[in-house]
């Protein structure tokens, strides 16, 4: 595997966990990241939430949210979700956070806010390096299913980026035929470390 | 300063790119290049330069990663040791023409490093001295070269990959040709300090760098790059470039914010459809855009200012204003007041079109309003628009017209205002557009109604919930008040006049109170009230600033909503309403309260706005018109009649009274709502306005809000429930779903609406309202994007169907429909409910308290998931399991409901009949599988226990009341119980098979199945079996299915067989492939007489008595039920065989031939003696007669004779023909019969006497003999005198009545008998002995 693949969505928890698992499991060199403030997890109801501090370990929500209301949280599959998370990495890491990660190359997000505040964030560092890195975002809901459907067309994307012997030359018919296979919208922009 | 070489490192480096060079796979190759980079770095300038070269030789590996690597080891040795970049740069050119993109890129990247290092080492240099070295120079010079290649490769098209690196570096000349505005104006003290570089340190008189030059040529690229985006050459780009370029140019518009004026109309002229590259790709780069746009917007310097309303213009056409309005007000926080002014215009400028959107719009406060109207009216679904028209009171009617009109113009500018305020967050989606198609139409009037009325017919209630909701914020704030008897204000339960009469002062009170907390309205009001000058500011809170006004008096509350709008009104210069209000509001105690200067003094235009105020108050003191006192009069009135009296009769007159007194001021209100904003509509507003007062405006805290929020919508429950009567539910409850879901605290809203729903099912129409909150928050779950909140929206959606469900369950009937229709029509399923479900239908899983009503429950469950499994195909699977669960459960009760659906109504079912059959077989497998491997284990122990338990039996019977004996039968208890957990017991293997078997009735291939498991089943099985095979198989009648497995039968299935046939042939008579089938069978493979004796009454007689032998060799109990088949036969033939012709037959056995023991012919024969209601007299006479014809007599024939003179003594006349008979045939000449007709003879004596004379005299003679206890009774018999006479002397000599003349002759033939006789004793002590055991038997 000849890239470094990140992840991202806002908690770390869902979409960009999904992928990351899976694109793992493929072995792929691949990190995941947060870019939202908190990790949020849902809670008994929208107003009271379960909130996180990215670098809390997984393990820790999990044993905390059993301790709290098994049921619920199994039920609305919180529990399995965190289950699998933590047999993946340790804890949700923030990306405004990762400049000590290196460099990736291609980055990818699971939602538009993701992908302007990864843009932004990636803007805001100082381009020395001048290495392109390539960021994608493909829309994918935030529930589960769509999760698991979003995680394997971003393998497949992955599969088609890693075939090819530079994605800046070729990156335009990737995703053109990407989109004609999947006929779902990608955004891609490119920046640079 | 050539140093000397550590000989060393030396020799460590040299091997080390040798190693490299000659390292075979790739990944130690790049293992060693790092080690190498590494150690490189350590070495100082003079060692380095020795090796260059080798470096440069690495260059030549055929591998690219290995080019790339010792790219950037070259480009970071240039950087630490800018003296060897003349030798550097060549190298660098060179790398850029590289076949492989990623070593071009990475010698593009290695180039800005350098460039930026050297630009900045000569700059730095240049300020403390006139010359420079000539090293310098050159590295410059070649510095210089290198850019001009890259620049080459930036703007040549077609260049691939590597041009957005170029591009990068173009950019990063610019920015450092540029002066950073930001950056420090002063070069560090020192050199090498890490201060980022900044152009203006250089000042004039640099040996070589001109500021001036630079800036010129940095100008000259940006042209470049512009250009780039420009219509013809736009094209020709790809999205990465375009991408890239957009990127660059907004970083340079940012960092250089000099060249925004020449950056952004590039940006702005850079048209989106033009972006139509390859026919597909727009997204990123328009995205791009975009945010290259927001980011310029961020800007802060003054030069970005004048762009700030072009690019909010081209960000709203991108549909990005949302954003584009945050970025704005983070400029606005930033830059405070200084752009206050500059806001101002920009209010001015957006307000000029709005006003005259409005007035194109053509419409009035008629409109507006009856917009609303007509959505209320909808609901009514009757003309009461047209009735309320009528019902205005003529008199007031024009003037309300010209009043309308003036007010339309106020209120238009209000509500126009704040919808364009609003513009912003609300989408103008397909409601908003039927809010307008709905204005369009009712400001046509009545002739509009019809078409109104089909509109509204055509739009579903949920999309009707959502266009009123719409519309709440196209509310005029006055309306209410100055229509009196509105439709919507009953709907909203605001008072009207009509309301009024219909409803209890109290209850007006609390509706009252309900408006002024009703948050949208408040919401609305309040921001309202600053409109006029924070409009920009207030698009970017919105609604957020929700100061909700409450009071919790009522009559208060109700003075402070008054005030609210009073002051809204004010507040937009139109004091004109302010009297428009009143005759709406009737009722305002004048409180004394100075509130009205709290109100909204910050939102008023300052100073000029309070003094307004005042002016109004003390304007209207003075003039004390008739109508504010009037009106004072009334309210003061009216709230002292509040208690008790009705208000009606004084509320009509001043309304009408009023609207009298505005009509003619409507001329004025209009003018002075043409110079409302100006200062002079103080003056001649005066008269018009009423005291005022404003309302405390309180600031609640969150908790607050939801309990006003909660109440408010408790409210609005209830109020439903009372004017349910009116009809149009249909849009009450959608929009009571639509509140209980949208409003923020839905929890609990939901928990309210539950009750409401399920206080009362069946009237509050609880299924169509559960629906609909059903599909929003289904709606919220699909739609949101957002994990939480489409977790918790699906976490709430399945709680409050589940809860709906659980008390439909409980506290309706089974026989209610509900349930079944709820779960039906919810658009999904989630798992609990489902468990729920299965509860339902498996019953004693959970709960057992209700096993009572268990039954009934379990039919509403079953029939549930029938009509699930009919009308959801997607859950139609999870629902068959719940059945199938159902049809093994057990109780058996609930078994046959649910396999009686599973059979009748589910296997029928073509999709899932296989399903349903592959799990009744695994049921049935199961049951055997555990019995065979259970068996081969325990059979021994089975056994064993048995017989344990059996002695234990014993034992018991002989000590019962010992304690011993009652703990070891304990012992023998438990054995027997977990043996029978181990293998299967009956009602056990019956839950499990009850489904197989009714399938079987249905699918009669399937039985087929039994028969092969039947052989190795365990007792119990095989019990369970037999008993539902009568059933079973009565239901299935004979088809070509069981026919063919009859015919074949596995073996060890043949007892399952015999009951087959049995109630195949019980009351019918089978047909004729059956006894076909049968007799084949028997033929062929079966040899067991049994399997016939079902069909043996349909057999023809000469048949069956083929079978004969067979039949006596069955054991005896199964012989006398063939006997009994057979003398009755069925009941359409009649018997087969006549008893006459059975015992006949019976005798027609010949043991040795027939191969069958003489024991079960003389059991035979038995068993027909013991049915001697069968077997008569008659019967007995006729075999006998037809029997002693036989040649050779029956073996059995004398034994006959014998038991029927024992069985009927009547007979013995008859016999005594038969024994004549035998005499005639010569008896004796058979010694075994012979010994029987002696003994007859003795039994039957004395009328045996005639027989035995008829003896020639030597057998009389050897019969006496033999039976010594017959002579003297015979002698006695002959010496009669007539018998004497008639017979021979010979007879008499044997009976000694004669002189023994012929004693030697006698004696002879006595003696020439005695062979026989010896013979003939044997044989009848032989036929004796079977006597005896045949009567043992």
């Amino acid at each position: 595997m000849k890239f470094r693949y990140a992840m991202v969505c806002s908690s770390n928890q869902n979409r960009s966990m999904e992928a990351h698992s899976l694109l793992k499991k493929q072995g792929f060199d691949v990190s995941s990241y947060g870019t939202g403030a908190h990790v949020k997890l849902p809670g008994p109801s929208l107003r009271e939430p379960n909130v996180y501090e990215f670098g809390t370990p997984y393990k820790h929500m999990f044993d905390d949210l059993r301790r709290k209301d098994p049921e619920l949280y199994k039920r609305n599959g919180i529990l399995p979700m965190l289950k699998r998370n933590l047999s993946v990495k340790l804890a949700p890491q923030r990306w405004q956070d990762n400049a000590a990660d290196g460099c990736f190359d291609i980055v990818f997000t699971f939602e538009e806010k993701v992908f302007d505040m990864v843009l932004e964030d990636l803007h805001n560092r100082d381009q020395v390096l001048l290495k392109s890195v390539l960021v994608i975002n493909l829309e994918v809901k935030d529930n589960h299913e769509e999760a698991a459907i979003g995680a394997r067309i971003a393998l497949d994307l992955c599969e088609q980026i890693e075939a090819v012997e530079s994605w800046e030359d070729s990156i335009d018919d990737i995703m053109v035929s990407f989109e004609n296979k999947h006929r779902r919208k990608l955004l891609y922009s490119i920046s640079f470390y | 300063m050539v140093g000397i070489m550590n000989p060393v490192s030396r020799e460590k480096l040299e091997s080390l790119s040798s190693s490299v060079k000659f390292a075979i796979d790739l990944g130690s190759k790049l293992e060693l290049c790092r080690q190498l980079k590494h150690d490189l770095l350590e070495e100082d300038a003079a060692d380095l330069s020795e090796f260059l070269p080798r470096i440069f030789d690495l260059y030549s590996d055929p591998s690219g990663p290995v080019r790339k690597f010792a790219t950037e080891i070259i480009g970071e040795i240039g950087v630490k040791h800018l003296e060897f970049v003349p030798e550097l740069a060549p190298f660098l050119i060179t790398v850029l023409e590289d076949a492989t993109p990623a070593v071009a890129r990475q010698s593009v990247a290695c180039s800005i490093d350098l460039f930026r290092h050297t630009l900045e080492k000569i700059a730095i240099r240049g300020l403390y001295s006139s010359e420079l070295d000539s090293d310098l120079e050159s590295s410059w010079s070649w510095m210089l070269k290198l850019k001009e290649k890259i620049y080459s490769i930036a703007f040549q098209p077609g260049s691939g990959g590597i041009r957005l690196v170029a591009l990068k570096f173009v950019e990063a000349v610019i920015l450092l040709y540029t002066p950073n505005p930001n950056g420090s104006l002063e070069p560090p003290p020192n050199e090498g300090t890490s201060i980022e570089f900044n152009i203006t340190w250089l000042r004039g008189g640099h040996p070589l760098l001109n500021v001036g030059d630079l800036s010129i040529e940095a100008s000259q690229r940006l042209v470049l790059l512009l250009d780039q985006l420009r219509f013809p050459a736009v094209k020709s780009l790809t999205t990465s470039v375009i991408v890239v370029i957009i990127n660059s140019l907004s970083a340079i518009a940012k960092k250089r914010p000099a060249y925004y004026g020449r950056i952004l109309p590039v940006l702005l002229s850079l048209d989106p459809p033009s972006f139509v590259i390859k026919g597909v790709h727009v997204y990123g780069a328009h995205h791009a855009l975009k945010n290259a746009l927001l980011s310029c917007l961020k800007c802060t310097h003054p030069s970005a200012a004048p762009w700030r309303e072009r690019i909010l213009g081209a960000l709203k056409e991108m549909k990005a204003g949302g954003l584009a309005d945050l970025a704005l007000n983070q400029v606005h926080k930033i830059n405070g007041s200084v752009e206050e002014e500059k806001d101002d215009s920009l209010l001015i400028k957006e307000e000029k079109p709005l006003t005259k959107t409005y007035d194109a719009a053509g419409s009035n406060v008629g409109r507006k309003r009856s917009g609303t109207e007509g959505s209320s009216d909808l609901a009514e679904k009757d003309e009461v628009a047209g009735k309320r028209v009528k019902a205005t009171p003529s008199a007031s009617e024009e003037s309300t017209k010209e009043l309308n009109r003036n007010i339309t113009v106020s209120q238009g500018d209000i509500s126009s205002t704040q919808s364009s305020t609003r513009k912003v967050d609300v989408d103008t989606g397909p409601v908003q557009q039927l809010v307008g198609m709905f204005g369009a139409l009712v400001a046509q009037g009545e002739k509009a109604v019809g078409s109104l009325g089909i509109l509204i017919s055509n739009i579903s209630a949920d999309l009707l919930a959502e266009v009123v909701m719409a519309n709440m914020c196209n509310l005029p704030p006055t309306h209410p008040h100055t229509d009196t008897d509105d439709e919507l204000l009953e709907d909203m339960c605001i008072v009207g006049s009509d309301t009024q009469a219909k409803y209890p002062p109290s209850f007006l009170a609390d509706v009252i109170s309900l408006s002024s907390t009703f948050p949208p309205i408040a919401s609305m009001l309040n921001s309202q009230q600053s409109v006029p000058n924070k409009i920009v500011i207030q698009k970017t809170e919105g609604e957020e600033e929700v100061d909700v006004v409450a009071d919790p008096n009522s009559a208060l509350a109700y003075a402070g909503m008054a005030h609210e709008d009073e002051n809204a009104l004010l507040a937009t210069d139109l004091p004109v309403s302010s009297n428009i209000v009143l005759p709406g509001m009737k009722i305002d105690p004048p409180t004394p309260s100075d509130i009205h200067d709290t109100g909204n003094l910050e939102s008023g235009i300052p100073g000029l706005d309070s003094s307004f105020r005042n002016d109004g108050l003390s304007d209207t003191q003075a003039a004390s018109s008739l109508v504010s006192t009037d009106i004072e009069d009334a309210s003061q009135e009216q709230a002292t009649s509040f208690g008790g009296k009705s208000p009606l009769h004084v509320l009509p007159s001043i309304s009408i009274d009023r609207s009298e007194e505005l009509s003619p001021k409507a001329a004025v209100t209009d003018s002075s709502s043409m110079v409302s904003s100006t200062a002079t509509s103080v003056v001649s507003s005066c008269p018009f306005v009423l005291p005022k007062m404003s309302a405390p405006v309180v600031n609640l805290s969150e908790d607050q809000k939801d309990d006003v929020q909660k109440l408010a919508f408790v409210r609005i429950v209830e109020a439903y429930k009372q004017i349910a009567v009116a009809g149009g539910s249909q849009v009450r409850s959608s929009l009571l779903a639509y509140l209980g879901v949208e409003l923020p605290s839905e929890l609990e809203l939901q928990k309210v609406l539950r009750e409401h729903i399920l206080s009362d099912y069946i009237n509050h129409e609880g299924h169509e309202l559960t629906l609909r909150v059903l599909y929003r928050l289904f709606g919220k779950a699909e739609d949101e994007s957002d994990f939480l909140s489409c977790t918790t929206a699906a976490s709430a959606y399945e709680t409050f169907l589940l809860a709906v469900a659980e008390t439909l369950r409980d506290s309706f009937p089974p026989s209610d429909k509900s349930l079944s229709k709820l779960l039906g029509e919810a658009p999904r399923l989630p798992k609990s409910v489902l468990n729920l479900l299965g509860c339902l239908c498996s019953p004693g899983i959970s709960e057992k308290a209700e096993e009572s009503q268990s039954g009934d429950r379990v039919t509403q469950g079953l029939s549930t998931v029938w009509s699930l499994i009919l009308l959801r195909p997607p859950i139609r699977d999870v629902c068959l399991k719940i059945a199938l669960q159902s049809a093994v459960h057990h109780l058996e009760e609930v078994r046959m409901k649910a396999i009686r659906l599973v059979a009748n109504k589910l296997y029928p079912l073509q999709s899932i009949a296989q399903q349903i059959e592959e799990f009744a077989r695994e049921m049935l497998l199961s049951v055997v599988n555990v019995d065979a491997t259970e068996r081969t284990g325990a059979e021994g122990l089975i056994s064993e226990s048995h017989k344990d338990s059996d002695l234990e039996k014993s034992s018991n019977e002989h000590q019962s009341m010992s304690s011993i004996s009652k703990d070891i039968s304990a012992d023998v208890h438990q054995s027997d119980t977990s043996h029978s957990g181990s293998s299967p017991s009956v009602p056990e293997a019956q839950r499990c098979m009850s489904l197989y078997f009714a399938l079987c009735t249905k699918k009669h291939s399937l039985f087929g199945q039994i028969f092969i498991i039947y052989g190795s089943a365990s007792k119990e099985v095989k019990q369970a079996i037999h008993r539902h095979i009568p059933i079973l198989v009565r239901t299935m009648g004979l088809s070509s299915d069981l026919l063919e497995i009859i015919s074949d039968p596995p073996s060890g299935s043949e007892n399952l067989l015999m009951q087959v046939l049995q109630t195949l042939t019980e009351g019918t008579v089978p047909s004729a492939e059956l006894i076909f089938t049968i007799k084949k069978l028997f033929d062929s493979k079966l040899k067991d007489v049994e399997i016939l004796v079902p069909v043996l009454p349909f057999l023809p007689g000469d048949e069956v008595l083929l079978l004969f032998p067979h039949l006596v060799n069955l054991p005896l109990d199964k012989f006398q039920a063939v006997l009994t088949r057979l003398l009755q036969g069925s009941a359409h033939s009649g018997p087969v065989l006549t008893p006459a012709e059975v015992l006949i037959a019976i005798h027609g056995i010949v043991p040795e031939r027939d191969g069958i023991p003489l024991k079960k012919v003389t059991d035979a024969c038995n068993a027909c003696f013991e049915q001697r209601h069968i077997f008569t007299q008659q019967v007995l006479a006729k075999v006998l007669n037809q029997l002693v014809e036989r040649i050779p007599l029956p073996l059995l024939f004398m034994r006959t004779v014998l038991q029927a003179i024992g069985a009927f003594p009547a007979l013995v006349e008859f016999i005594m023909e038969i024994l004549s008979r035998l005499v005639s045939k010569q008896i004796w000449q058979n010694p075994k019969l012979w010994v029987g007709f002696l003994k007859c003879a003795l039994l039957t004596k004395p009328q045996s006497f005639s027989v035995l004379l008829q003896l020639p005299p030597p057998q009389l003679e050897n019969a006496l003999n033999r039976t010594a206890a017959l002579k003297a009774p015979l002698v006695a018999h002959a010496s009669q005198q007539n018998i004497r006479n008639s017979l021979p002397r010979s007879m008499l000599a044997v009976l000694g009545l004669a002189p023994d003349t012929q004693s030697s002759s006698q004696a002879q033939t006595s003696q020439a008998h005695t062979g026989d006789t010896s013979n003939s004793e044997k044989d009848a002590a032989v036929t004796e002995k079977s006597k005896e055991s045949s009567s043992a038997s």
